[in-house]
């Protein structure tokens, strides 16, 4: 469970988010979309700890992230958009690292697995710097994966897989939600949000447009009627009549 | 062309400095530079001047000492190289001006005119401190001289990088088009390696008379046919720094200035090397544009086994993660199990050596270990940077992990606080074992046991406070502390490094002052009892109030790295 109550965000005077509050459930694939410089990011970031938020409360699995971090993180999966990778680690090891980090029982035996899932089986000695972007990519999810988290937070987690990878990576995503997951995806591709998320949030200037299904989205709003994602979110942004 | 490097170099800069600039609006960045400010007055300033003849040390010998000192950076660069500093493009320039309308001798202007900011700066730093000693040459030709002996040095270290580079790259295959240049460097080595041969035992006998007579034997062994001719080079280029009147510099500077301009010709003509050279080093310290292929970094090829006493348990303290990991960076890329047998085969071999004969080479190698024990425990905390100063890098991760701020903060600086201590540690072992059958040393043998059982102790501890002042300048100051493993390096940035260093040793004296006054005290209590033993006692005493005041600081700076948010314009080295 990610719950996320008046979230407040400044940069020096320029306000990133403002007044965002938003809950989402075990088995819950939430959908982050906006513009450039709407928000997302800092969202995310907040919620993973990276950032402090101005104001507003936090909580990962019951865990305020205020007050008690370590648990709340314990708790969180956070897959950044670009791929933070130790150059002098290898895949395995990497893997070896975060179960350490967060105390992952018989870590030995899950890593096959997860380098299974990842396509990553043969790649387990390489380091990052023999890996396509591609695979660094599914390296820092199978990072994110390892210790079955509660809540995951994944940032364009599509970036520079291939096909393939992206037919694995939304199953991946949705098995995990099933499984009991809270999860918050933030992306650009609105087909993909449309296809996997459970619900969308639209963001813009830092403030919430929209929270529901697709179809509560357009339910509220009559011309939009039978529309795809993409010119609900185009229209609700201010650009559906004069891209159209 | 070139105009438009110099607008890159410029804007760069200035857009570098003014960022640096604006962070004064937070009190702790202008607390810092008043501060710096200060110091720099104290250091450089306000020092009483003191004439080197009031010192006693002749003129000559001092271009001697400088000649020596110019020698033993050149070999250095030969031997051991930085070629990741000396060829180091950004990652930008390498996108922008490799595939570009760009000629080789140009990149290498634009290297050239990158570098010349580096010198500028410590030119200025270099003669504000020799100007304080010198009378009759006015500043501005001293900082000539600096700057011509530091731009001649820069440029043989690049002119060296390209040799070890080209040579690495292509093997005997390459060895045409190095001739002249190896056959130099190789007179130059045989050169240094006979003399010190022939030198050393008149040295080393100097060397345990006193400072004086150590002084008169080098300057003696230094009149030979092959020291001469050696030295004759190094001290063309020192001259103008060490000359005393405008007449003597106008006649220095000719020959300083000749050798400098061959450094340039012969640096520029390495066109043809330059690029790939440069390219190789530049893409691999940009670790994310490695060739996947070759899964070489750093032009060394990366062992993928872990040493045995390196295995990460699955439980345990979480720290224990990063730690692990920063110590598996530091010894990935080197041959631990070869340095650990060589390491053995010298103790043992040092050991039988100090029982025979008067014992000089294993004297020679014991005091050269000792010297080393001693650079790395000053120098070491900048050398090694597999902490923080790396990892602020993916401040992202960092604040991800389910970890407090103080357990990021000591595990980080106690990887790199172990890899110094050990190779202390393996210094000192080596110089204890040298000097294990000397009789007339003075301490005796059991007190060099005592101070080495103190060192055990001692060493760690002050290592974990040296990297987390090196630490805790990357937290409070990420803004004008370099990130990434590359220090700024060279002799051309000795300057820089001088003053960081006397500026750590500064902060690290505050902290130790409670402590050593804590073990002073038990040592003078029980000495008469005990003798130099009695630092069995003293050595805990001081080292659990440095343990106290290690916590402390660990818990501040925890608290700031939970405070510090990404993007607060980290400094990159």
């Amino acid at each position: 469970m990610i719950e996320v109550e008046a979230l407040h965000k400044l940069y020096g005077d320029l306000p990133a988010v403002q007044g965002l509050s938003f809950r989402v459930g075990p088995g819950e694939v939430l959908g982050l979309v906006g513009p450039n410089g709407a928000g997302k990011t800092t969202t995310i970031r907040s919620i993973a700890g990276i950032i402090r938020p101005t104001q507003g409360r936090i909580r990962i699995a019951g865990h305020d992230l205020g007050v008690d971090p370590v648990p709340a993180k314990m708790a969180l999966a956070f897959v950044p958009d670009e791929p933070h990778l130790f150059e002098y680690l290898t895949v395995e090891e990497h893997l070896r690292f975060v179960g350490r980090l967060y105390q992952v029982p018989e870590v030995a035996q899950r890593i096959p697995a997860i380098l299974e899932e990842m396509e990553l089986a043969a790649r387990g000695g390489a380091l990052p710097g023999e890996l396509s972007r591609g695979m660094k990519q599914k390296l820092a999810i199978a990072c994110g994966l390892l210790h079955s988290p509660k809540a995951m937070l994944l940032d364009e987690p599509l970036t520079g897989l291939d096909p393939i990878g992206i037919r694995r990576m939304k199953a991946t995503i949705v098995r995990r939600a099933e499984a009991g997951a809270a999860v918050i995806l933030s992306s650009h591709l609105l087909h993909l949000v449309e296809e996997i998320c459970t619900r969308v949030l639209i963001l813009n200037h830092g403030r919430m447009l929209a929270l529901g299904t697709v179809g509560e989205i357009v339910a509220a709003r009559a011309d939009l009627a039978g529309r795809p994602l993409e010119e609900v979110f185009l229209a609700l942004i201010g650009h559906g009549e004069s891209d159209a | 062309m070139n105009g438009i490097f110099h607008y890159l170099v410029w804007r760069t800069t200035r857009n570098r400095v003014a960022g640096q600039l604006r962070q004064l609006r937070q009190p702790r960045y202008l607390a810092a530079l008043v501060l710096g400010l200060g110091y720099l007055w104290v250091i450089v300033v306000q020092q009483r001047p003191t004439s080197l003849a009031a010192a006693g040390v002749e003129a000559g010998l001092v271009e001697l000492l400088a000649a020596v000192a110019v020698l033993g950076a050149v070999l250095w660069s030969w031997i051991f190289g930085a070629e990741r500093r000396a060829l180091g493009f950004t990652p930008a320039e390498v996108t922008f001006l490799f595939p570009g309308p760009v000629s080789r001798r140009e990149l290498i202007g634009f290297k050239l005119l990158k570098t010349q900011l580096v010198i500028l700066l410590n030119a200025i730093l270099w003669t504000a401190v020799l100007s304080r000693d010198r009378a009759g040459l006015s500043t501005w030709l001293r900082a000539a001289s600096v700057w011509v002996l530091l731009t001649t040095l820069s440029l043989h270290r690049l002119g060296a990088s390209f040799v070890r580079t080209s040579l690495r790259e292509h093997g005997w295959l390459g060895l045409p088009h190095q001739a002249a240049s190896l056959f130099v460097v190789t007179v130059v080595l045989a050169a240094a390696g006979w003399s010190i041969a022939d030198a050393a035992t008149a040295i080393a006998a100097g060397w345990s008379l006193g400072i004086a007579e150590f002084l008169g034997a080098l300057r003696d062994a230094a009149q030979g046919t092959a020291p001469r001719a050696l030295l004759y080079p190094f001290e063309l280029v020192v001259k103008p720094v060490a000359v005393g009147t405008p007449g003597e510099w106008l006649r220095a500077m000719g020959p300083a200035l000749l050798v400098l301009a061959l450094h340039y010709v012969w640096v520029i003509r390495w066109d043809a090397a330059f690029e790939e050279a440069a390219a190789e080093a530049s893409l691999r310290r940009a670790a994310a544009l490695t060739d996947p292929r070759t899964g070489r970094i750093g032009g060394r090829a990366a062992s993928r086994s872990t040493p045995r006493f390196l295995r990460l348990g699955t439980k345990g303290w979480s720290g224990g993660a990063i730690v692990w990991k920063n110590l598996l960076a530091a010894v990935r890329f080197r041959r631990v199990r070869g340095g650990a047998i060589a390491l053995g085969l010298a103790a043992v071999l040092l050991a039988v050596l100090s029982f025979y004969g008067e014992g000089t080479l294993a004297e020679l190698a014991g005091w050269f270990t000792l010297t080393w024990a001693g650079v790395v425990l000053v120098v070491g905390p900048q050398w090694v940077r597999n902490d923080l100063r790396s990892d602020l890098l993916m401040l992202d991760l960092l604040r991800a992990y389910p970890l407090r701020g103080s357990t990021v903060v000591s595990a980080e600086v106690m990887a790199s606080a172990s890899v110094l201590t050990a190779l202390q540690l393996s210094l000192l072992l080596l110089t204890f074992l040298a000097f294990l059958g000397n009789q007339t040393l003075e301490p005796g043998l059991g007190a060099r046991s005592a101070l080495f059982l103190g060192a055990l102790v001692s060493l760690p501890l002050l290592n974990f406070h040296s990297v987390l002042i090196q630490n805790g300048a990357a937290l409070l100051f990420p803004a004008w502390v370099p990130l990434g493993r590359d220090r700024a390096g060279g002799v051309e940035a000795l300057g820089q490094s001088m003053l960081l260093i006397i500026g750590s040793a500064v902060l690290l004296s505050a902290i130790l002052l409670l402590p050593l006054a804590a073990g002073g005290a038990v040592f003078l209590v029980l000495r008469t009892h005990l003798g130099l033993w009695s630092l069995i006692p003293a050595v805990p005493a001081a080292a659990g109030l440095l343990v106290l005041e290690g916590a402390v600081i660990v818990r501040w700076l925890g608290r700031i790295f939970e405070r510090t948010e990404p993007g607060a314009g980290l400094a990159v080295n």
